[in-house]
């Protein structure tokens, strides 16, 4: 049985529509999955312009269970935005609202079994939080409306690099604060899991440091010392492979050589530095700790470059493939 | 027309890496980058290359035949991985001596090799955070900048050695400020561009995206950005810090100003680990050294890679060009 990928063209003033347009004409895709496109008319429409491609959408009604079609895509029409109402390169509520009415309908039906996963092109924040979102970002909208009460993280993954972080969109001044031994304990616990359910039998994990060179043996810090090493040390003797704290200028070094598979870092920049380094144009994000699989390339709307029919859809089509695999070892799981 | 004065390079820690990587990168350079060692010859693997002078301006004669040492009695012996303190004075003595030599005009910039903080606060009492502050005040200045180079990037950490929950409330507007000036400055001064592009990151995530994550770029940060536009500056930023160092980002500015120690180290180590360069601006002379330790494991084994020593030393000759 192949997966039931359901996918949402993001937010329609960036490059979404565009990107999805392009996933479904890469090579393969087609074929992967069973495919369920969820959106508006006119955004599907203006996607296919951009990208240069022509799909056919077969509209089909979702809520009623089955949906599977051949000779094209399954559409569940959305009227979330008017045509007219789409602004180019700009956050509005409106766009908001379109990405938050499509993204719940996707939501309903991966919970009830309509479909196995869902990959969603990039929302923008400042249009979610005018549609009226109050959580700090769309994993914590997801898990409210899910009702997930259990540890949350973004993962951030590149050609087989995973990364997860104790903390996220919060202020560097408040970070130090934020770490604990329970919340790296729940890090590696989510990074662990969720790289078993993409295919790894034992994942290699290593914890970053807080604090430059590891804090230099309490000279710059003592996080380590106190909270991170004293967390590692109880993980290690337990079922997981993990080590660490590694200085956080080298920790990436040692994934690029293969040694290790996972990283949990203390702060979203330590991560998303290296990994978009690394692949700036590859980059996924799993949305970790929902009940089924999430994932997004990790770039953003792209305003600058929204229109202009250049968009690269490298990162969104491993968020497609990695939505695939991880329906899989989902099930074995 | 003279070429240029030779470049003064310090032993170092002599229980590190440095004399070995020093030996390899003469092998390397010889006549083309003439630099000359200042340390104890006793310190050297026996029978190494290398050529005894009295005076810098013997260096270009000298370095044809061996790496060029200007020596220095130590008091201990060379014990890999062994830091001595009996050694401490002779390290320090070497350093000023390389500092005496650049500010007279013998030697054409300094090269440091890595030195042990601990051993030299041991051995001689030295009360430095580090090399680069003892060589501010050998140098006579206040402030200098710390910058991280590699053929691909450029990138300067406003703020260093702290621990990252002290970052937010040591950076000030007017801490920011000087880095930004000195920087500046440097990059026509030393790297020869005029009107240097320099990029600056974000505090927080996102940089702070509108407050949210973060007030300092609203309250401070781009408040100061925009008034050193307005006298000249040119600035991009605060810049999100994930996405202003990959290739394409990269291509946008000359140098890269980063808040604190890892958002500039991860970049830098992640494109380049082996061959980092570390170069104070600020310092009336040019200095440069390798962006590694003593590397104590390694250290006597012959296997230290003279990489980023060969970057430091090269660098350091580019800059005593657009000094020119």
């Amino acid at each position: 049985m192949k997966p039931r990928i359901g996918i949402i063209p993001g937010d329609p003033s960036g490059i979404g529509p565009e990107l999805i347009a392009r996933l479904l004409a890469s090579e393969g895709v087609a074929e992967a999955a069973d495919i369920l496109l969820i959106g508006d008319a006119h955004i599907f429409e203006r996607g296919q312009q951009l990208a240069g491609v022509q799909h056919e959408l077969i509209p089909v009604d979702a809520r009623q269970g089955s949906w599977s079609v051949s000779g094209g895509f399954a559409w569940h029409e959305t009227r979330t935005i008017t045509r007219d109402a789409v602004v180019k390169a700009e956050a509005t509520r409106a766009s908001g609202a379109s990405v938050l009415a499509t993204l719940d309908l996707a939501l309903d039906l991966a919970r009830d079994g309509v479909i196995d996963a869902v990959v969603f092109a990039p929302f923008n924040k400042a249009a979610l939080h005018l549609a009226g979102m109050e959580h700090s970002d769309e994993l914590h909208y997801m898990a409210d409306r899910l009702g997930v009460v259990d540890y949350l993280s973004e993962l951030n993954t590149l050609d087989g690099l995973w990364t997860s972080r104790v903390t996220s969109h919060i202020a560097l001044r408040d970070v130090a604060d934020a770490i604990s031994e329970e919340r790296i304990t729940e890090a590696v616990a989510l990074i662990d899991k969720t790289l078993r359910r993409s295919g790894l039998a034992r994942p290699r994990i290593s914890v970053a440091a807080l604090n430059p060179h590891a804090g230099d043996g309490g000279n710059f810090g003592r996080e380590e010392i106190d909270v991170i090493e004293p967390a590692v040390r109880r993980l290690a003797g337990g079922q997981m492979a993990v080590d660490g704290p590694w200085p956080s200028d080298t920790v990436f070094l040692k994934a690029v050589a293969g040694e290790i598979d996972g990283i949990v870092t203390m702060y979203h920049d330590q991560g998303q530095i290296a990994l978009k380094l690394l692949g700036f144009d590859r980059g996924v994000t799993v949305q970790g700790g929902m009940p089924f699989p999430v994932t997004t390339p990790a770039h953003g709307t792209a305003f600058d470059i929204a229109g202009l029919g250049k968009a690269d859809v490298g990162a969104t089509l491993a968020a497609f493939q990695l939505a695939c695999d991880m329906v899989e070892n989902w099930r074995d799981a | 027309m003279s070429s240029p004065a030779p470049i003064a390079l310090t032993c170092g820690e002599p229980a590190g890496v440095g004399n070995e990587i020093a030996l390899k990168a003469w092998q390397t350079l010889g006549t083309d980058l003439p630099f000359f060692w200042i340390g104890d010859p006793r310190h050297l693997p026996a029978g190494s290359n290398i050529s005894l002078i009295t005076d810098p301006s013997e260096t270009a004669r000298a370095v044809k035949t061996g790496m060029p040492v200007l020596p220095i009695a130590f008091e201990g012996d060379a014990v890999p991985g062994v830091a001595q303190p009996e050694n401490a004075a002779g390290v320090i003595a070497a350093i000023e001596l390389a500092v005496d030599l650049v500010k007279t005009g013998n030697a054409g910039a300094v090269c440091t090799n890595p030195i042990h903080k601990k051993a030299l606060k041991d051995g001689a009492g030295f009360a430095y955070p580090g090399h680069t502050e003892f060589l501010a005040a050998l140098g006579g200045v206040d402030q200098v900048v710390m910058m991280l180079a590699c053929p691909e990037l450029r990138v300067v950490p406003a703020t260093i050695h702290i621990a990252l929950s002290e970052v937010a409330s040591t950076l000030t507007a007017d801490s920011l400020e000087a880095t930004l000036r000195i920087t500046r400055d440097a990059l026509t001064r030393d790297f020869g561009i005029a009107a240097p592009r320099i990029a600056v990151a974000g505090l927080n995530p996102h940089a702070g995206e509108g407050g949210a994550m973060g007030r300092e770029e609203l309250d401070w940060i781009i408040p100061l950005l925009d008034r050193l536009r307005s006298e000249g500056f040119d600035l991009a930023g605060p810049l999100p810090a994930d996405t202003m160092f990959h290739a394409t980002a990269r291509t946008r500015y000359d140098v890269a100003v980063a808040m604190y120690h890892d958002q500039a180290l991860i970049p830098i180590k992640t494109i380049d680990f082996a061959g980092g360069v570390n170069v104070t601006l600020g310092l009336p002379f040019v200095r440069t050294s390798p962006d590694h330790g003593t590397a104590f494991d390694i250290a006597g084994q012959g296997i230290a890679d003279p990489s980023s020593l060969l970057a430091a030393l090269r660098l350091a000759g580019h800059m005593v060009q657009a000094r020119a």
